[in-house]
This record gives C-alpha cells, sequence and structure tokens, in this order.
C-alpha cells in the first residue's frame, strides 16, 4: 500500500513537472547568456492558444505542437530584438510580452474556448490498464531535453561560448564571440521551449483552452531557474519538487488529511529563497554576472 | 393613457422607418470570466441571450473580464448608457453593486447568490445543492467501488453544501458509498484539476462531480480513466465525457430573465431572494449516458420528481459532520436560504473542509 | 539646446502616438470594428464625463504609488519588481489595524490604518533590501519570489483566521469600520488615496532632488564604489530605498482595500504592482512623468471597459495595446528625453 502510494505520487509529480520543465530548461540557456525574460507566461499562453487551435483545425496534434511552439519563438523574437538590438530594458519587455502574450492568446483562442481538439497520444509505462505513468511523448521528452541541455550547456564548446557571454559580454567580444548572435540563438530557444511547454500543457494535460491557462506557470519557471542556480540538470529536481508539492497537498487531502492549501503552496517559494540564502555568497558565483545588464558593446549598465 | 399613446407613436414610428428604434430597456450584465467557459459565466451569459431573443427589443451591454475593484466604474459606466437592469453576475461584485444601489434607485440590480437585499436590489440562485442531490443519487446506483469524489475550486459554503449533497444523495440509495473530496484552491487551474482528478481515481472513486468554474479538464480525465462523470454547472461539458457521462445540471435563467425584465418594463418588479429548483426550471438535469442502466434512469427521475414535488427534503436532519457532532437536529431540515451556512462536512466524507 | 531637446521629445512622442494608434486602429479594422468610433467613445464617456474621469482617476490611485515603490529604490540603483507582493501585504497589515483599532475617531484611525499598510509593505522590502546589502541575494531575484508568497499568505488569513462568519460563501475579512475607511470626494467614488499619491510624489521628488539624503541616495544608485570612500553608507541606503519603496506599494494596497473594497479578500488587485513598475519605467522614474503616464494606463483600462460596452471588443484587447505602448516606447530609448526635458522645466 505504502508503495502504492508513492508510485502514484511520483507519477502526479512528473506530469505536473513536465510543462514546467520546458520553459524552466529555456530560461537556464537564456538567463545564462545575461538575459531574463519575465514574458514566459505570455509565450506559454500563446504556445498553448495557437497549438490548441491548430489541433482543432488540422486535427493534427504533433503539427499543431511544433507549430505552437513556432509561435512562441517568433513572439520572443520581439524581445530578442528589443533586448538585444535596441538594448531595452530585459524586465520592462519581458513584462510587455507577457501583457502580449495574455491578450493575443485570449484573442485568437476566443473561437476555440469549449472545442475539442486531437490530444497528443499516451504511451502508458505500465501497460494500458495502469492509470499510472500514463504520459504523452513530450512528458518524456522534456526530462531527456533537460539533461541534454546540461550536456551542451557544459560539456560542449557552444556551451562555453553561451556562458562566457553571460559572465562578460566585452570578454566574450573580445575573444571573437558575438553576443549579440549567442543570446539572438538564445532567445529562439527559450521562444520555442516555453511554446512547447504551452502546447504540452493544452494539448497533453488539459486538452482544452481557456483563458490565461497557465495560472502563472511562467513565473514559477522563472523561480525554478532560480532554484536550480543555472543548471538544467537541478532543474529537473526543481520542477519534481515543485509537481511534487502540488501532488502531494491533493493526495493528502483525499486521505483526509487537510493541510491549508495555502501553506503547501507556499513550500516551493520558501524553499527556494532558503536555498538562496543557504548558498549565500556562492549563488553569486553561479549567477551569470551579467544577468539583466544592458550590453551596449563596450560598457554595461543597469536596466 | 400615456402608454397607449407611446406605444401607437412607437408603432406609427417603427412602420414609417426601422430607424432609430429606441430600446425598450436596456439591460447590463458583467462577469468575472470569460463568457464561454462552458460553466458558470457562459450560464450567465446564456441566460442573457435568451433574454435578447425573447425580447428583441431590450438592448443588451455586456462586458467580461471585469475585476471586482473595477466593478462599480464599469457598472456605472453601464447606468450612464441608460441600464435601467444590471446583472452583476458574480458573487464577489455583491457590495460594489449595493454601493451603487443606494447612488441609483431608478436602476434594478439582481445578484447571483447574495445574502443582502435593498429597495432596488434582489438576488437570484438556483437551488444547486438540493439538485445535487439527485445526481448523488445517480452516483449511488453506478458506483462499482462504492467510493466517489468530488473536487471543489475553493472550500466555500456552496461547494461544501454540494459535495454533502452529492454524498447523502449517494447514501439514500446506498449506504456503503464513501465520498472523498478535493478542493484545487482556485477556480480554474486546468493542470491542476488533471491532478486532482488523478488523485482520487487512484483513492479508487469511480463517479467524480464537481463544483468549478469549468469542469473540462476534469470530464476528460474521467473519460480517458474509463470512470463515471456528472457535470456541473453547465451540460456544455457532456460531451468531453462522451462515454463516462452519468447525467449532470445546467444552470438555466433565461425565461427567468425574461420574467425579471418584463417585471422592470410593468414597474411590478419587487426586491426578494429569489431561490428556485428544478421545478421552476431554475436547473435542468440532463440526458442520461449511455452507459446508464434503464433501472438507474428510473430510479434517478423517480426522485428528481420527489425533489420537484417538494416530497424529499435532502438536508433533513438528524445529520452529523465529520467529527460526529450533530449539525441539523431530527425533525429539522435546511432549506434554500441555509446553503450559506455551510463549514463542514457530512459524516462519511474523506476530506477537509477548511 | 534644450528647447530643440524639447521639440525633438515632444516630436518622437507624437510619433509613437500615431505609430501605436495606428496600428491598434487597423486592428481593429481587420476585426471589423470602427476605430474612430472607438477613439470617440472612449474620450466622450471616460474624459468628457465627471463620472468616467473620476473613475480613471480612481484607477490612477495605486498605480501613482505602485510606481514610487519602484522609483525610489531605482534611484539608489535597485530593480523592485516585488510591488505586487509589498501591495499585498501592505493591505494585510493595513486591514488588521483596520479590524483591531479601538473606536477612535476616523483622523486618527485613516492614519493609523494606513501607516500600518506602509509599514507591512516596507517589511516586504526590508527582506530584499537586507538580503541584497549583505550580498546574499539579488534584489530582482528575491522580489520576485517574495510576489508568490505574499498572495498566499493573504489567502491564508483570509480563509482561516480572519474569515467573516456570515461570508461562508466568498471568504475575506468582516467589513472595515467606517472610520477606518478613506473618505470620497463628495458624492463621487474619487477618493483620498489619490491625493495622497500626489502628495507622495512630491515627496518624492523634493527628498530626492533638495535634500542631502536624496543626493547620497542618488550616489549610491551612480557610483556605490565611490559613495563608499566618500563615506556615504551605501549598504544602510540599500536597505532604506527598499523598505521605502515597498512602504509605497503597501500603503498603494491598504488605501485600495479602505477606499474602494472596505474588507480584505484575494481579488484586490489586477496586477497593480507589475503595471506600477511599468509606469516608473515609462516615466523615467520622474514624479510628472509617473502622473502622466499612469494616467494613460488607466485611461487604456478605462477604455477597455468603455470598447467592450459600445462595441464588443474583447477586454483581451487592452492588454495588446499595453504592450504594443509598451513595444514600441522599448524600441526607441531615447524617449525618456521628453521626461528629462519635462523634468528640467519643471525645475526651473
Amino acid at each position: 500500500m505504502n508503495g502504492d502510494w508513492f508510485l502514484s505520487w511520483i507519477s502526479g509529480a512528473i506530469l505536473y513537472a513536465a510543462p514546467l520543465l520546458y520553459p524552466t530548461v529555456g530560461e537556464v540557456l537564456g538567463q545564462r547568456t545575461g538575459m531574463v525574460n519575465l514574458g514566459l507566461e505570455g509565450l506559454m499562453l500563446l504556445g498553448a492558444s495557437t497549438s490548441f487551435a491548430l489541433s482543432v483545425r488540422l486535427g493534427n496534434p504533433w503539427v499543431a505542437v511544433f507549430l505552437g511552439a513556432g509561435v512562441g519563438l517568433l513572439a520572443n523574437l520581439i524581445y530578442a530584438f528589443l533586448v538585444v538590438k535596441r538594448n531595452a530594458s530585459q524586465l520592462a519587455t519581458g513584462l510587455a510580452l507577457m501583457f502580449f502574450g495574455l491578450g493575443v492568446s485570449a484573442l485568437l483562442g476566443k473561437p476555440y474556448v469549449g472545442q475539442m481538439a486531437a490530444a497528443l497520444p499516451k504511451y502508458p509505462l505500465l501497460g494500458p490498464r495502469s492509470l499510472l505513468f500514463r504520459y504523452d511523448l513530450l512528458v518524456y521528452v522534456a526530462f531527456l531535453l533537460a539533461a541534454l541541455a546540461w550536456v551542451f550547456l557544459f560539456r560542449t564548446r557552444w556551451g562555453l561560448q553561451l556562458r562566457a557571454v553571460g559572465e562578460n559580454p566585452a570578454h566574450a567580444y573580445a575573444a571573437g564571440i558575438s553576443p549579440a548572435r549567442v543570446r539572438l540563438a538564445a532567445a529562439c530557444v527559450v521562444g520555442f521551449l516555453a511554446g512547447l511547454g504551452g502546447a504540452q500543457l493544452a494539448l497533453g494535460v488539459t486538452q482544452t483552452w481557456s483563458e490565461g491557462m497557465t495560472a502563472g506557470r511562467g513565473f514559477i519557471a522563472i523561480a525554478l531557474v532560480i532554484f536550480s542556480r543555472w543548471n538544467p540538470l537541478r532543474a529537473i529536481v526543481g520542477a519534481i519538487l515543485f509537481g511534487g508539492a502540488v501532488v502531494l497537498q491533493l493526495q493528502l487531502q483525499a486521505r483526509g488529511i487537510g493541510i491549508s492549501p495555502f501553506f503547501l503552496d507556499m513550500f516551493p517559494y520558501v524553499l527556494t529563497l532558503f536555498v538562496l540564502l543557504l548558498w549565500g555568497r556562492g549563488v553569486r558565483h553561479t549567477a551569470p554576472a551579467s544577468l539583466g545588464r544592458v550590453y551596449f558593446g563596450t560598457e554595461e549598465r543597469g536596466g | 393613457m400615456k402608454r397607449v399613446v407611446a406605444v401607437l407613436l412607437a408603432t406609427l414610428v417603427g412602420s414609417v422607418a426601422a430607424v432609430a428604434q429606441q430600446p425598450c430597456l436596456v439591460v447590463g450584465m458583467i462577469i468575472g470570466g470569460t463568457k464561454d467557459d462552458a460553466g458558470y459565466n457562459q450560464s450567465q451569459y446564456e441566460a442573457l441571450m435568451a433574454l435578447k431573443d425573447k425580447m428583441p427589443c431590450v438592448k443588451i451591454l455586456f462586458a467580461e473580464n471585469v475585476p471586482e475593484g473595477d466593478a462599480e466604474a464599469v457598472l456605472e459606466n453601464m447606468i450612464a448608457q441608460g441600464a435601467k437592469l444590471l446583472f452583476p453576475a458574480g458573487f464577489g461584485y455583491m457590495f460594489p453593486a449595493l454601493n451603487l444601489a443606494k447612488r441609483y434607485p431608478d436602476v434594478v440590480f439582481m445578484h447571483p447568490g447574495g445574502y443582502m437585499l435593498a429597495a432596488n436590489f434582489g438576488t437570484y440562485f438556483s437551488n444547486v445543492q438540493f439538485a445535487y442531490y439527485v445526481l448523488g443519487v445517480a452516483a449511488g446506483l453506478m458506483t462499482k467501488t462504492n467510493k466517489i469524489g468530488f473536487i471543489g475550486g475553493l472550500p466555500v459554503a456552496f461547494v461544501l453544501g454540494n459535495c454533502n449533497a452529492f454524498h447523502l444523495g449517494a447514501r439514500a440509495v446506498n449506504p456503503n458509498v464513501e465520498t472523498v473530496f478535493v478542493v484545487t484552491g482556485t477556480w480554474l487551474d486546468r493542470a491542476k484539476e488533471v491532478a486532482a482528478t488523478q488523485a482520487l481515481l487512484q483513492q479508487g472513486c469511480d463517479v467524480i462531480g464537481s463544483h468549478l468554474d469549468s469542469p473540462i479538464a476534469v470530464a476528460q480525465t474521467v473519460e480517458a480513466a474509463g470512470a463515471f462523470f456528472v457535470g456541473y454547472p453547465s451540460l456544455a461539458v457532456q460531451k468531453f465525457a462522451p462515454n463516462a457521462w452519468v447525467s449532470g445540471l445546467g444552470l438555466t435563467w433565461g425565461d427567468f430573465f425574461v420574467d425579471i425584465a418584463q417585471q422592470v418594463l410593468n414597474k411590478t418588479w419587487k426586491s426578494a431572494h429569489i431561490r428556485k429548483g428544478l421545478e421552476a426550471g431554475f436547473i435542468t438535469l440532463g440526458e442520461f449516458g449511455p452507459r446508464v442502466p434503464e433501472e438507474v434512469k428510473a430510479k434517478v427521475l423517480e426522485y428528481a420528481e420527489l425533489l420537484k414535488a417538494g416530497k424529499i427534503e435532502p438536508f433533513a436532519g438528524p445529520i452529523y459532520d465529520q467529527a460526529g457532532n450533530l449539525k441539523i437536529a431530527a425533525g429539522e431540515a435546511w432549506g434554500a436560504l441555509d446553503m450559506g451556512k455551510f463549514d463542514w462536512l457530512v459524516q462519511g466524507i474523506t476530506g477537509s473542509p477548511k | 539646446m534644450d528647447k530643440n531637446r524639447l521639440a525633438a521629445g515632444s516630436f518622437r512622442l507624437l510619433l509613437h502616438v500615431v505609430l501605436i494608434v495606428g496600428v491598434f486602429a487597423l486592428f481593429l479594422w481587420a476585426n471589423g470594428k470602427d476605430p474612430i468610433q472607438a477613439v470617440r467613445d472612449t474620450v466622450r464617456i471616460n474624459l468628457l464625463q465627471w463620472r468616467g474621469l473620476w473613475g480613471v482617476m480612481v484607477r490612477m490611485a495605486p498605480l501613482l504609488l505602485t510606481a514610487l515603490a519602484a522609483a525610489f529604490p531605482f534611484r539608489a540603483g535597485l530593480i523592485n519588481v516585488g510591488g505586487e507582493g509589498q501591495f499585498f501585504l501592505g493591505a494585510l497589515l493595513g486591514t488588521w489595524a483596520a479590524l483591531n483599532v479601538p473606536g477612535l475617531p476616523q483622523w486618527i484611525t485613516v492614519p493609523i490604518v494606513l501607516l500600518a499598510g506602509a509599514v507591512g509593505g516596507g517589511l516586504w522590502g526590508w527582506i530584499p533590501g537586507l538580503l541584497r546589502a549583505r550580498g546574499w541575494v539579488n534584489e530582482t531575484i528575491s522580489t520576485l519570489l517574495l510576489n508568490y508568497l505574499a498572495p498566499l499568505i493573504v489567502g491564508y488569513f483570509v480563509f482561516g483566521p480572519w474569515r467573516a462568519p456570515e461570508l461562508a460563501i466568498y471568504p475575506q475579512t468582516p467589513e472595515f469600520p467606517d472610520v477606518a475607511r478613506l473618505p470620497a470626494l463628495g458624492t463621487t467614488r474619487l477618493h483620498v488615496g489619490f491625493f495622497i499619491g500626489l502628495l507622495f510624489l512630491f515627496a518624492y521628488w523634493f527628498f530626492i532632488h533638495k535634500t542631502r539624503w536624496g543626493l547620497e541616495m542618488r550616489s549610491v544608485g551612480g557610483n556605490p564604489e565611490a559613495s563608499r570612500r566618500l563615506g556615504v553608507p551605501v549598504s544602510r541606503w540599500v536597505v532604506l530605498a527598499m523598505v521605502l519603496g515597498g512602504a509605497m506599494a503597501g500603503l498603494a494596497g491598504i488605501a485600495e482595500v479602505a477606499a474602494v473594497h472596505y474588507r480584505l479578500k484575494l481579488a484586490i488587485s489586477p496586477g497593480y504592482g507589475f503595471m506600477g513598475f511599468l509606469v516608473n519605467w515609462l516615466a523615467g522614474s520622474n514624479p510628472v512623468g509617473i502622473v502622466l503616464m499612469s494616467f494613460v494606463v488607466a485611461l487604456i483600462a478605462s477604455g477597455g471597459f468603455t470598447l467592450q460596452i459600445t462595441q464588443r471588443i474583447p477586454y483581451a484587447a487592452v492588454n495588446v495595446l499595453l504592450a504594443l505602448i509598451l513595444f514600441v516606447v522599448l524600441a526607441k530609448p531615447a524617449s525618456g528625453i521628453l521626461a528629462k526635458s519635462l523634468a528640467r522645466r519643471w525645475k526651473a
């Protein structure tokens, strides 16, 4: 019975974690180049809304998921243009992007509220009879992707270049790396993965579209990036912990153990703050040094 | 006399040219969500549209996604455009609407579910808890595991009341039923609703009811697991659980809105708490799903008829709470206006009312 | 020189306005709406009628203060994205005061309630300030995290110990006593909170530009290393700037509750903290700019409801319009010039 309980907990936690993991891994890469994107929520919504609409229209969830992710990428090009080309404030641009995604996804998705779309097929790990571990392919891919992102970031030359830009764009420039180009590429990845996360949420998990349906997951992803201290493998741990806290709270309720939902919801954030405090000065070494700052080619300044 | 002249004039003008037709009444509505959520907001909006269909002379003003802090301004804006009947159709709009009602004594306000009245401020709602009892009967007959589940958005009185009714209805036909109650902590987080549904299914619950803004995600999750589902607050959700569907309840206020508009026009409207149920069409029992046996259908319809005729009292004592305290004494019964008093769950329900 | 820059700035601003309005009009037109009528409706109902104008000003009130929540720290070189959380904490502590202050007259109770709100917000600003001053956690990160916590804490109290028993259907605290409410102007909805916002904008300007403290704070923002060498207590200013900012957002939170809702509940902010951050950013932390920009944002929000009613344009279009404005302004960082030249004129 106890083993059963653990299996159903971990099964729920993984399903909850996957759509968080996509934007988190994307944002880890983005922040490693020195860009904070507060617009993840908007990008996820765009991915969710367009992929759902396209799945209704085309009847093929796979095409819809990837086009939805592509829309996330396109929308994040606005961010890339403003931040990289026009040296705009990252935080203000991110918030603007959030409002943009919120508005556009609602307008685009309006005709599809309450409609049915072709959902992503499920591949149950424990056979077709079991309710546990029934995931669509993108759930498995999310974890694989996080691992690949780690390899990319810490074991390849490109990853090194990417981190160099985040640490000190001027030095990277001097070493022959174009910070602008690296950041543009990273922004594309951020947009694509955030869109993919939203699309997986809409077509894999909830199988519906409703306005604002990501319910703050874009912001949670930013907290997870910080929790993971910019490491994609730790992001897996963070996402599972977060999903696990939510699922645990629901399961405890179903077993008659009532804890104020507000208390358990606080847990991931308090834990994140605690982790940051615990590492204290150490964090400054793992956090990309140029994070959030505008790079003007020769000098940096706050923004 | 004046009115006769006005009507004559109106007919004359209307027949001469169909331009610049004066509306007979301007009706406004604000809701907190979107109008097509296959749930609570949609049911309000559909009633408004039904009013528009049945009384084409009415002019409709409508706004969605109105935050509670903005409600007063938006409603006032509608009054400025001539609205004489307003539906602030969200529970949180009660106080802002009451403020306005004081300042605009010639405008009628109808609020869903509120507990306060003013000379020009009345309330309406369906007796959902009583109707939910019928869904409980259906669940009690359909369950094979003798375990049914209920998902609420927030642990508030109406939600607890629905869960209690669901449980009591099931117990009425199947004394072995246990009910498991879970809240998501928010009215709309589809992914969390999926997780909550799975938690219930893994506990062995095989009939799932809910009280959320819109239970689409719950319906689809239950459908995929092959269990049973009852729908509320809109029957539009049936198509998301075609095989799991047992039955459901839809909030249906279209005819009532027409009545109210007529009363306002005839100046016969009076402020009151209006609570009606299945018998008055304020709430509608949906059709049965394909897996529901005939004898179950007959039994459920029988209970529905008894309820309509007032022959059963779902909340008649003795009723005990989870800790075994007597909450409703024998010989006592809670009525429609007591539904805001639930802060406890009936014995036999697992879950927390806080 | 100044005049030329002002002219150039005005021209740019005009260009931006034309561009934004043009794009949005095109968007409306593409959706089968009448853009000219839309503008006409917005202006007629929200600017030319007193009632509408009061509505716009009521919506401005929290924005003035949440913009200041970002402005104070900004002057000390800090980025406070935590206005939303500080707004909630201010509402929480202010509510505690409002429900517990014994029967005193309104002119004493209201200041106590407002002070409690400011303390609550200030406390929520003090934490990231301290963490930053000690060099432990970047204030952008910590304020973001604290934003999530604040509404959950409010939720705990509203659903738990403070829940009004008669409101089992919709958890919120009991009603504020009359003496704890912010008075409104005559019979209008325009409440004192708006004027408190203006007052603090003036105080902000005076503090930053006319006092030695303001000079010290700005020097910390300009060059902390040099300031430290000159004997300016840098860490103390970092903490203080965050506390001041937090207090402003806290004040906004309790003012909104005590003037509009009269009871604490979860639905008190449609993102005022974040909008205030954007307003301050658009205004370049300039007080006159903050008034102008919060007016623009409030007008757009009010206009959104107007257009929903008169033209059946979905409210989501407002978010798109807001984003378009920000994008255009963000694309041309030079537009800060207008704010600067206005500031210069203001000083002269």
